[in-house]
């Protein structure tokens, strides 16, 4: 219907155009100028609504309702596998892939992993546990798209100043975002973001939402364990009293 | 056959069109919290930016023509 509208203002700012210059014997200078004002701003104005118009947008709901079902998945596998310690989001030097991300989560618990490069197998005997495709991780290749390079080439630092731009900017995910980093703890707060709803959801799923956190903390989380090459758990998920700003503790163990 | 705009309704009309594009480029910002509109907002701000440029451009080729009168 918008692209309709929109071809029929150019299509007739065009002809206003053409008519305007074809007819300029006949008519007084005042009513040509007038003419090809009008037939100027209307060619415009449809050309802009054309070029403006998005490719294509979904609602939101269709976002709660397509990733439900595999953080219930993931929620099963956790519960039937006993699982309650907090998943450890590992950095590139731990996988085969290094543009791919893993998260492992330990039957008992680590302080630092054991070295070497792990098989991304399910279950695993050495370090003792299971590894799972966190459910950030689509986002974080996304991420990486959009910025135009991988985390693995970056640091914290850019992270921190492109954290904003790319949520709020670029991908028009979230209205605020801020990042505060003390030490081996970086906290993120995030403002009216579109996976509000779907956070809310895996906080009813208590074991993903105490190991690997929602997906948009997850897709963070991956993206801080490729920036400061080691392992990344998520502390803590907690949203604000008006339920409008998530703000996620992560902690960086010893790689 | 002849158009019947100058060079400086041209000029005018830029002037306009950029006015209006860069105001709504910038209400428009998710910074504003506006993040549900359904339009390109990068595109339209590139466009408006374009349309400022070209009023500029306008705007300095008649300085230059006051300045340097032919």
């Amino acid at each position: 219907m918008n692209k309709v509208f929109a071809y029929s203002l150019f299509v007739f700012g065009m002809f206003l155009i053409f008519y305007t210059l074809l007819m300029s014997e006949s008519y007084e200078i005042q009513t040509l100028t007038i003419m090809a004002f009008i037939g100027l701003g209307l060619t415009f104005w449809g050309g802009l609504l054309l070029y403006i118009t998005p490719s294509k947008h979904v609602p939101v709901e269709l976002l709660n309702a397509s990733t439900t079902s595999t953080l219930a998945t993931i929620e099963k596998i956790l519960t039937e596998s006993n699982l309650t310690r907090k998943g450890i989001y590992l950095p590139p030097k731990y996988l085969k892939d290094f543009e791919s991300s893993l998260a492992f989560i330990p039957f008992r618990d680590y302080q630092s992993l054991p070295m070497g490069t792990y098989e991304p197998k399910l279950y695993s005997g050495n370090p003792n546990g299971i590894f799972l495709i966190p459910p950030g991780t689509a986002l974080l290749k996304l991420f990486e798209k959009k910025l135009g390079t991988t985390f693995t080439r970056t640091d914290l630092n850019f992270l921190r100043n492109n954290l904003q731009k790319l949520l709020v900017e670029d991908l028009e995910i979230a209205e605020k975002t801020d990042i505060k980093i003390d030490g081996n703890i970086v906290i993120i707060e995030i403002t009216n973001h579109v996976f509000n709803e779907v956070c809310q959801e895996t906080k009813k799923l208590p074991r993903i939402h105490e190991s690997i956190g929602c997906i948009l903390s997850s897709g963070i989380a991956c993206a801080l364990a490729k920036v400061t090459g080691t392992p990344v758990i998520i502390e803590n998920e907690e949203q604000s009293h008006n339920g409008k700003t998530m703000r996620i503790h992560y902690r960086m163990l010893e790689g | 056959m002849q158009f019947p705009l100058t060079f400086w309704d041209i000029s005018l009309l830029l002037a306009f069109i950029s006015i209006i594009l860069l105001v709504t480029a910038e209400l428009t910002s998710p910074y504003h919290g506006l993040t549900n509109l359904l339009i390109n907002r990068k595109r339209l701000r590139r466009v408006a930016l374009i349309m400022g440029v070209f009023f500029m451009v306008t705007a300095a080729i008649r300085i230059v023509g006051i300045i340097y009168p032919l």
